[in-house]
């Protein structure tokens, strides 16, 4: 193909919104295909202050009115965003000149990539980062439903369905009934890069978290049961017993009232530290300075703040489940434990007491990040995909 | 000329007056040289038919649960889209308008104005205001947005009644000169929605 390829990315989020895991992901995969010789184009959410169309390291971003009037819930707002993201698209396309791929993340912007596809008769791929059926663990409503189905709809639309680990490729597979050569799986990455710099004296960063003598565990995620935060707080006092450490918990959620007046009541208001969303930098300065970081999850499609605190350098103590399960290799990378309070008190006792211990997990995992999780080997991956569905799409009568 | 009608009744789905009307102006349209393709839903019923040398495409929801009719339109859009622009394609892009029939299908009609250029006109049976006595909850006034979407969006309105011109005028700021009235009463209506559309494709041919 002489001329580069062009795709457009549909995301509900995308820097400077950032909701969850989907942001930063699209982020890094389109800035490593735009250095990769493709032309990306994100169509995404607006925010307040950040531009209508501006070029982000060699990715032209595109943020749409993304309805705003008082909706009647969260899924009846999705869909009149698409309504919106799919006109304001629609309009992007034709002034183009066209593009050669659609590729859309999770049902949030399904609609739109789907009308998309058949207006201007190009091929769809589709990123399922997570599922409701996953996420609530079953389906209990026809809200729920309706959204499981949105997610069936999109993988059904899709030529290929991109999820970042085994495991997800599997669960979406039986979620959806998808035939299995429909699916691929491409990991999610993490940029070493980021965590090289040096921006803040840590020594000194670390007295707003810790005193000196208190070692630094750090949970990085939303406060929702499927991440085990519960487990954790669970947790404290067993590890306490052992070791001396302060717990800083970054992140929001609905169960940050209920656990911080249980740590309260524990009497363990000086050893838990809430602080809530923080900034990037605060956030890979916290990493590098935890000397464990524990990820208690429940349900995990992937499990990228594993992958981040590897970069960071800092040991970390997982629950052997979904995604984490293929990321850390016990004793070797980081340290497996079951979602119980008792066995992760283990965990993380055993990585804050034997100091040799945790110095081989941190470059053992630091070594396997750089090479098996990096962006630009991502994004080249993401290329051949391309590559083989317009290559199909050339022999269709769309072509 | 070609005309694509969106409604989301249509025999034998009939919910109330429009299924019926869209019928009688497709026989209309189809006696005056125009070829209509009808587009609309059926739960079960879907595919294209011949009924009467009428063009009948029909589809269904891909989303099956839903929490309310809101979120059943929104979904049912893109399977309106993709016959649409199934319809478009095998025409040799000969389609001269799009004839959308009250807020369902308003999200398709401006998205596909918008992708490939074909202009629609709005035809309205009914508006949220009068179906729901005004109510202002965030469920009414999404709907509302979606009717708002199309009057601004469509190069012509059609309304049945002077009393529903003015309502449009009212509730939505629309231009004077947008709106035609056409009384399905009159005997010569099918004339007067045929100078809408011819006057939509001369304003295509004289801008585009």
């Amino acid at each position: 193909m002489a001329s580069p390829l062009r795709v457009m990315m549909l995301t509900w989020e995308f820097p400077p919104r950032i909701i969850g895991g989907i942001s930063p992901h699209v982020y890094y995969l389109s800035k490593n295909l735009a250095k990769n010789d493709v032309k990306v184009y994100v169509v995404t959410c607006d925010f307040p202050g950040a531009p209508d169309h501006e070029t982000m390291d060699g990715v032209e971003v595109f943020r749409i009115d993304s309805y705003k009037n008082p909706s009647p819930d969260f899924a009846s707002w999705v869909y009149l965003m698409n309504m919106n993201m799919q006109k304001e698209a629609a309009a992007l396309v034709k002034s183009l000149g066209g593009v050669d791929i659609f590729h859309a993340h999770d049902w949030l912007v399904a609609n739109a990539g789907i009308g998309l596809k058949h207006i201007f008769r190009k091929p769809l791929l589709a990123t399922i980062h997570s599922t409701e059926i996953g996420r609530r663990n079953g389906l209990h409503s026809d809200y729920e439903r309706m959204i499981h189905e949105t997610e069936a709809w999109l993988t059904y639309e899709a030529w290929r369905v991109i999820c970042c680990s085994n495991y997800m490729v599997s669960h979406v597979r039986w979620a959806f009934g998808l035939p299995e050569d429909k699916l691929v799986m491409i990991p999610n990455g993490v940029d070493a890069k980021e965590y090289a710099k040096d921006a803040v004296d840590l020594s000194q960063f670390r007295k707003r978290f810790a005193l000196p003598e208190e070692k630094i565990v750090l949970y990085v995620g939303r406060l929702v049961y499927e991440k085990g935060i519960q487990i954790l707080i669970s947790a404290v006092p067993k590890i306490l017993e052992k070791v001396n450490a302060k717990f800083v918990v970054v992140g929001n959620g609905y169960m940050k009232e209920p656990l911080s007046e249980q740590v309260k009541r524990m009497g363990l208001a000086h050893k838990v530290l809430f602080t809530g969303f923080v900034d990037d930098e605060t956030l890979r300065s916290l990493q590098k300075c935890a000397d464990v970081c524990v990820v208690p999850s429940l349900f995990e499609p992937f499990g990228i703040v594993a992958l981040e605190a590897m970069a960071a350098k800092s040991p970390v103590v997982v629950s052997d489940t979904g995604g984490l399960s293929e990321i850390v290799e016990h004793d070797v990378t980081g340290v497996k434990v079951y979602p119980n309070p008792d066995s992760l008190a283990w965990g993380v006792t055993r990585v804050l007491l034997d100091e040799n211990y945790a110095n081989r997990l941190r470059e053992n995992a630091y070594r396997m990040v750089v090479e098996k999780f990096n962006w630009e080997k991502i994004s080249q991956q993401t290329k051949d995909v391309y590559k083989q569905v317009l290559d199909e799409y050339s022999k269709t009568f769309w072509a | 000329m070609r005309v694509i009608i969106f409604s989301w009744e249509y025999p034998p789905r009939v919910v109330g007056k429009l299924a019926n009307y869209v019928r009688d102006l497709s026989i209309q349209l189809a006696k005056n040289k125009v070829e209509p393709f009808v587009v609309t839903y059926h739960e079960y019923l879907t595919g294209e038919f011949e009924e009467g040398g009428l063009k009948i495409h029909r589809v269904t929801n891909p989303v099956k649960t839903h929490i309310s009719v809101l979120t059943w339109v929104l979904t049912l859009n893109q399977e309106v889209e993709r016959v649409a622009a199934n319809i478009y394609y095998k025409t040799g892009k000969q389609i001269s308008l799009i004839d959308a029939h009250d807020w369902h299908f308003i999200p398709a009609a401006v998205t596909l104005k918008k992708a490939l250029g074909i202009p629609f006109v709005y035809s309205i049976e009914s508006l949220e205001d009068h179906r729901s006595h005004g109510a202002n909850s965030p469920f009414n006034m999404a709907i509302k947005s979606i009717e708002w979407l199309g009057m601004h969006e469509a190069s012509a309105i059609i309304v049945k009644s002077d009393w529903m011109a003015d309502e449009a005028i009212r509730i939505y700021k629309v231009p004077e000169a947008k709106i035609k009235i056409v009384n399905p009463e009159s005997g010569f209506w099918p004339k007067n929605v045929l100078e809408v559309y011819k006057s939509l494709k001369e304003a295509v041919f004289n801008y585009g």
